[in-house]
């Protein structure tokens, strides 16, 4: 961690001379305490490429409503390239749809932030680059969690239908369940059966029926995981990590914030 | 027997302390989005305007209730809706598919590089072309655009402004081979270079010259398109830009104000030219403020026509307006939404006495209408007028209590605003000082906060959000449109009689220097296929470029 403040070139690439958002996002990261330069409308790739150079900026965020973010950004990317300076992470906001968001990712800008982004989450995402705590990728999917009535009369299908075979068994009291793992390639299925009315599982079968229940990703950073989620406002069920199988510590995202699918943080036992 | 007024006026305010007592108010201070503090009730005995002078009646000075004796009763406000993408042959289609369905008069938007005078093939223009509007290099793509819409029977809007004497030179040209004369055409061009500066940055040339630019052009429509409005004063932009409804007039009218000093120094008569200043208004959510924003500029630009300009004519006095409902209001998620925001926009319009509207469509969040999209938009439109009602008698909000509050209440912070502006030396030294621009941004970044904390609620944004799945059907600008445009344009180069458009540009650039009005060498450029980007490059080396601040 730095205290040097971060450094952020605004830039409007282009012909568009829409500059309510670009002023607002300088002002509200200036808020935020990072300092901004503004480059005004009409500026090439090259222009803020060199910009961001001269100004010696952390971070360049780029600003278009006219359409033309798909060519023009790439092109900002390039030209840091070209200038040495790839090193500088470009991110982007604007009337951009949702579709265009791949191409312009795969394309080297490393975030696009949509119409109607709270200024906060882009000052939070930037800190985070730039303190090195930008997210990384989970590990591996620890295991696919499904929901049955009985494990007993689960098992054979597993077993015998599918030819896996079983690792373990155990009961996780917090949750009331009862677990069996089966190792497929290096990931696992995990059965859960309710040991109670009581039990989340219990509900979500009387809810939906057996059958998918959640998805378990491994990560080696829950604590700072759930740390930065909670300061982004993304919904959680746990915010802080509790006890899961084989000592794990696990954690549940709400699904509200994953597009309806429950997503289960699990860090292994060192 | 009814008790008399004091009396029940003191019994309802005892009853509202018991009650805010045990249930409190929604928020400790009410107020409209120009932060004006609103009332708990508006009742007679708070206006002492006199009707005569502040109100009177429809088509009677001020004009607070409507610049015509009869309004909507006669004809409804022009269905105007703005379109323009990609090539010239798309929009003309798109055109001729809105006055199918009985749109009343053309709007077009023309892409980046035409509107800061780049032709397709500049490298400034590289990933623009047809993007946000229609692309015109030459006359031949003006021809295509018009193709088949008789110029006498369409009144047509250009937003172009700091070109907007090449697109207006274009359009006569067009006109003249159709057999129409330049007498004969009905319709208005953009032409405010002073809130490009503000709010909207398509400006080329610095503010003198392109003042000049279009004093010239009230001159030569004087003469020649007298049916034709040179100009619309715009605070459009200036709201989207984050202003309040009270700056939006208040710099709008302070623009004005400079047009008519700058024409008056240029030699022209106010009476001459000031019947052919129009203006254009952005109408947002907040109803009863946008309805008395509109009253309140009427009354406020007749009475500077008169008394601060001494004009005469009853028709100098008259502020007309366009009206487009609010870009900004409008949300990404939940775009249906956005059909319900633009008909209490376009009521709020209606309601202020617009000559004519455009309805956004409910995907402008996202992209450019798709065609279904700006039909919803054109029919909201058609269903104020023909099944509302509120077209059936004038000026229904005058004599409320509150509306006409609120209109003294903005005319007053509004000319609070103009006098400032007056005292820094008018609205041109005003934009170089920035003046406007800083206030826009305060204001904008307070609202984006109150947004923020959730002290304002837009719906399904910072409340009542559902997950939504990514919209798919949006209209997409061809990536090959860019290409066929150069390869149109470099063909019209190649066809063309060059030693005339060489003669017509040298010309031109004469009469630049000269100080004579450029518009007739404009329209004689055209004519021969001279390109927007070749003409406003003669511009470019004789006044400069702006640069922003």
């Amino acid at each position: 961690m730095t205290m040097k403040p971060i450094r952020v070139l605004i830039a409007k690439p282009g012909l568009d001379g829409h500059d309510r958002g670009a002023l607002i996002i300088a002002q509200a990261l200036r808020d935020h305490g990072m300092e901004v330069i503004y480059t005004g409308l009409r500026q090439s790739a090259v222009q803020i490429a060199r910009a961001a150079i001269q100004e010696d900026v952390d971070v360049v965020g780029l600003s278009s409503l006219s359409g033309a973010h798909k060519s023009l950004f790439p092109k900002v990317v390039e030209a840091l390239e070209n200038e040495n300076a790839a090193d500088i992470p470009v991110i982007g906001g604007g009337v951009i749809p949702a579709e265009d968001i791949p191409y312009l990712e795969e394309h080297g800008v490393k975030k696009i932030f949509t119409s109607g982004s709270p200024t906060d989450a882009i000052a939070v995402y930037i800190k985070q680059l730039f303190e090195g705590q930008a997210i990384e990728s989970p590990k591996k999917i620890a295991h696919i969690g499904i929901a049955v009535e009985s494990i007993d009369l689960s098992l054979p299908f597993y077993q015998h239908t599918l030819g896996l075979s079983l690792e373990a068994v155990e009961e996780v009291e917090s949750e009331q369940v009862k677990v069996a793992f089966l190792k497929i390639g290096e990931t696992m299925f995990e059965l859960l059966e309710p040991l109670s009315e009581s039990s989340p599982i219990q509900s979500f079968l009387t809810k939906k029926g057996p059958g998918v229940h959640h998805i378990a990703l491994e990560v080696d950073d829950i604590h700072k995981r759930l740390e930065q989620y909670q300061s982004q406002g993304i919904k959680l069920i746990h915010e802080t990590p509790k006890d899961g199988a084989h000592d794990s510590q696990i954690a549940f995202l709400h699904p509200k914030a994953a597009n309806g699918v429950l997503f289960e943080l699990s860090q292994p036992k060192e | 027997m009814t008790k008399p007024y004091d009396e029940l006026k003191q019994e309802w305010e005892k009853d509202v302390e018991m009650t805010t007592q045990r249930f409190p108010e929604r928020k400790e201070a009410f107020q409209t989005s120009s932060e004006l503090p609103i009332n708990r009730i508006y009742t007679p005995d708070q206006g002492n305007a006199s009707y005569e002078e502040k109100i009177g009646f429809p088509g009677q000075y001020p004009y607070t209730r409507g610049i015509q004796p009869t309004m909507y009763r006669s004809r409804y406000w022009t269905m105007r809706q703005y379109a323009g993408f990609g090539s010239a042959e798309e929009t003309n289609e798109r055109f001729r598919y809105l006055l199918d369905q009985g749109q009343t008069g053309l709007s077009v938007a023309f892409d980046l590089p035409t509107q800061i005078g780049y032709d397709s093939d500049d490298p400034m223009a590289d990933g623009e072309v047809g993007k946000v509007g229609v692309a015109i290099d030459s006359l031949h793509d003006m021809e295509q655009l018009f193709d088949q819409i008789p110029l006498d029977k369409v009144s047509t809007s250009m937003t172009i402004n700091a070109p907007a004497s090449i697109l207006l030179a274009m359009y006569i040209a067009v006109g003249e081979k159709q057999g129409v004369s330049p007498a004969q055409l009905t319709g208005t061009i953009q032409n405010d270079i002073l809130k490009e500066y503000i709010a909207r940055g398509t400006y080329i040339y610095p503010p003198k010259p392109s003042m000049r630019l279009i004093t010239d052009i009230f001159a030569y429509c004087q003469e020649n398109l007298p049916k034709f409005n040179t100009i619309s004063i715009s605070g459009y932009h200036i709201r989207e830009a984050g202003s309040t409804a009270v700056q939006e007039v208040a710099f709008t009218i302070a623009n004005g104000m400079a047009y008519v000093d700058a024409a008056i120094e240029a030699g022209l008569e106010v009476d001459q030219f000031a019947p052919r200043l129009a203006f254009f208004f952005n109408a947002h959510n907040q109803f009863f403020e946008e309805a008395a924003k509109f009253r309140a500029a009427r009354r406020m630009w007749a009475s500077i026509m008169k008394d601060h300009y001494g004009a005469q004519n009853p028709k100098s006095w008259k502020l007309r307006f366009h009206t487009q409902t609010g870009g900004s209001t409008l949300t990404a998620q939940q775009p249906d939404n956005n059909i319900v925001r633009v008909t209490l926009q376009a009521l709020a319009a209606v309601m202020g006495g617009t000559q004519s509207l455009h309805t956004n469509s409910r995907d402008e969040a996202l992209a450019l209408p798709t065609e279904e999209s700006a039909r919803i938009a054109l029919r909201t439109q058609q269903i104020i007028a023909n099944e509302s009602g509120v077209a059936d008698t004038i000026d229904p909000l005058g004599g409320s209590y509150y509306v006409e509050a609120l209109t003294d209440q903005i005319e007053q912070e509004a000319n609070a605003y103009i006098e400032r502006i007056q005292q820094i030396g008018g609205a041109v030294q005003a934009v170089e000082e920035g003046f406007m621009q800083r206030e826009i941004h305060a204001a904008a970044y307070e609202a984006q906060k109150r947004m923020e904390s959730n002290e304002d609620i837009v719906v399904g944004l910072n409340e009542y959000q559902v997950e939504e799945e990514i919209h798919a059907d949006l209209l997409r600008v061809d990536e090959a449109l860019e290409k066929s445009q150069i390869e149109k344009t470099k063909h019209v180069r190649e066809t063309r009689d060059q030693p005339a458009v060489d003669e017509s540009l040298r010309k031109l650039r004469e009469a630049a220097q000269l100080n004579q009005n450029v518009m007739p060498h404009i329209v004689e450029a055209v004519k021969v296929y001279a390109t927007v980007g070749e003409i406003a490059n003669v511009l470019r080396d004789e006044f400069g470029e702006y640069t922003g601040m």
